[in-house]
């Protein structure tokens, strides 16, 4: 999900951009955010590690063209219900958006997270806001060497651990593991460690909010989700300004003052230096920084809170906030049917395949009996969670008869079969040069699993 | 989108400046081609085996499926970003008339 927009390779352009040296604030909405940080780092940090049954819960098995998820396994041919689950995503996000604003930006961008966790190192390493500016203006000093060296080094290994743990959804993770310990990793492996860890540190160290600004489409096109009833982050103007500073205790209101005491703590926190004051901004992420730091001002100057807030631009023009409306409605009404649709074909989904292949070199053979007789392999897929003995049987020509190695199949859970079948007509079963045959596939535990494929049956021009 | 402090408290110092032309196009280029490259490769590999593929084409070469899928990734990414690039170019640089 990262970029290569590596800091160092764009230096001579990057410098024209200052830096941005956010302040730290506590408060509720903060709280939440680091609990965000805290469950979705978690799930990505931790799932490689589940295991589910005798392998890994969650493995998106590309070199064997598997994917495991939980007790599923999906194969090639379900493709389209990964698409299916792409668009539910998508949809979901619109709907949110309509709904909710920039929810997803503020609490679960891998982006936001991220950047978060990296300014935590930051903040103990290099301190606050005023030490971090102080220790960039300083001279390079014992200190400085220091402080800025466990940084890099916090950074740099918190990074090698995500790339790793990256690599880990799509190759076993604890073979991984043991790989890298003994210094065996595969040339491709190493190369995706390095460009996802390079990825992270680049975005969450130096680009951060740079993202949201320059390079994010869904910055640019959440505006055509938004209308004037979607929540945003707003500063209440009409209860603010005038804005001005004022003595503790002074009758502001009598003076002609609103509530905003100008201490500009709202952009000091901000990660993409806006001023919320301003109005509604494309740059605003919706972190919820300015609420929480304007909360705590009301509380201290004795003011209510909710000077900056999470409202409606109707609410804010005193109207009223519709939350039914029909754009809200349509976006819900396609992600219930996607997502019914969705259940339907997961749970109806024969978790058999059957492939035949025809055999290359004849295509037809007269055995000593006297019968037309064609070969042809087949690959069993078993896509079912346990294991399957399974029948074959054919039909569609007069006398047609099968000859197996084995009479029953046996395949494993998520494994393939591979079996030679070879399939006999009496010459006068036919009246044609081809036809079509059916094969049935039949589990001899589940009546209701079975496969029905045809094949085309091959035999020699009839003599007239 | 300048947001230059309208205050002159020092606590402000330093906000953000935007970004170069340049850069701004780098990243317009880079980012959104990485996306698409990736729902590209996402969309071919699933209805291509990369071995099969290999078959087809350069059956002498000893390729695994991660090479393939690699290879695509970068094949799709970097095609995305000419195009990018391309309609970046264009935009830019039509007749006056056509700028703004
Ligand atoms: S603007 Fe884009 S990159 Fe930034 S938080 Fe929102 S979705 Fe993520
Ligand atoms: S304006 Fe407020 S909510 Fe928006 S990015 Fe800045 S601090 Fe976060």
């Amino acid at each position: 999900m990262k970029t290569d927009a590596a800091p160092q390779g764009a230096t001579s352009y990057y410098e024209a951009h200052q830096k941005i040296y956010p302040r730290e604030i506590k408060g509720r909405f903060q709280r939440l955010r680091t609990l965000a940080v805290f469950v979705l780092l978690g799930l990505y940090y931790v799932l490689p590690w589940v295991k589910w049954g005798d392998r890994q819960a969650l493995l998106f098995d590309l070199p064997a063209r598997k994917f495991h998820i939980f007790n599923l396994t999906f194969w090639p041919q379900d493709f389209y219900l990964m698409a299916g689950l792409l668009i539910i995503a998508a949809v979901s996000l619109f709907f949110v958006t309509a709904l909710a604003g920039r929810l997803w930006c503020g609490y679960a961008c891998p982006q936001t997270v991220w950047t978060e966790v990296f300014l935590w190192m930051e903040h103990w390493t290099e301190g606050d806001r005023r030490q971090r500016m102080k220790l960039d203006k300083a001279p390079w000093g014992r200190e400085k060497i220091l402080r800025k060296t466990s940084k890099q080094f916090l950074w740099i290994t918190f990074s090698i651990w995500t790339g790793f743990t990256f690599v880990g959804f799509f190759t076993p993770v604890t073979e991984l593991g043991a790989r890298l310990m003994t210094l065996e990793l595969g040339p491709w492996e190493t190369f995706w460690i390095i460009f996802y860890s390079f990825a992270t540190y680049g975005n969450a160290g130096y680009l951060r909010e740079q993202v949201c600004k320059y390079m994010c489409p869904y910055a640019r096109f959440q505006s055509a989700m938004f209308d004037q009833d979607t929540l945003v982050i707003s500063y209440d103007t009409q209860r603010g300004e005038t804005r001005g500073s004022r003595k503790r205790g002074t009758d502001h209101k009598a003076k002609g003052l609103g509530d905003c005491i100008d201490c500009t703590l709202c952009v000091q926190v901000c990660p993409t230096g806006i001023d919320i004051r301003d109005g509604l901004q494309i740059d605003c992420i919706a972190c919820a920084a300015c609420i929480d730091a304007c909360d705590q001002v009301m509380d201290k100057v004795g003011y209510p809170r909710g000077l900056v807030r999470y409202t409606t631009e109707n609410a804010l023009e005193n109207k009223r906030t519709k939350v039914l409306r029909p754009r809200v409605l349509i976006y819900a009404g396609l992600l219930l049917a996607l997502l019914v649709g969705f259940g339907y074909a997961i749970s109806n989904r024969t978790p058999l395949l059957l492939d035949i292949i025809r055999d290359r070199n004849a295509l037809y053979r007269m055995t000593n009996q006297g019968l037309i007789e064609n070969v042809y392999t087949l690959k069993v897929m078993n896509m079912d969670t346990r294991a399957h003995r399974y029948s074959l049987e054919v039909s569609g020509l007069a006398g047609i008869h099968l000859d197996l190695d084995d009479k029953e199949i046996l395949v494993e859970s998520g494994e393939v079969a591979t079996l030679a079948a070879r399939v006999r007509v009496p010459e006068n079963g036919m009246n044609e040069s081809g036809a079509t045959i059916t094969l049935t596939l039949q589990a001899l535990d589940q009546a209701d699993l079975k496969i029905v494929e045809p094949a085309r049956f091959i035999g020699p021009a009839p003599s007239r | 989108m300048g947001q230059t402090p309208s205050n002159d408290n020092p606590e402000l110092e330093p906000t953000g400046k935007p970004w170069s032309q340049r850069a701004q196009d780098i990243a317009a280029v880079a980012w959104p081609s990485f996306l698409t490259g990736s729902v590209a490769t996402m969309l071919f590999f699933a209805f291509i085996d990369p071995l099969v593929l290999q078959d087809a084409t350069f059956p002498s070469w000893d390729l695994s499926r991660m090479t393939g899928y690699a290879l695509g990734f970068f094949f799709f990414w970097g095609i995305a970003a000419v195009s990018s690039a391309l309609s970046i170019f264009l935009t830019r640089s039509g007749t006056p008339l056509t700028r703004d």
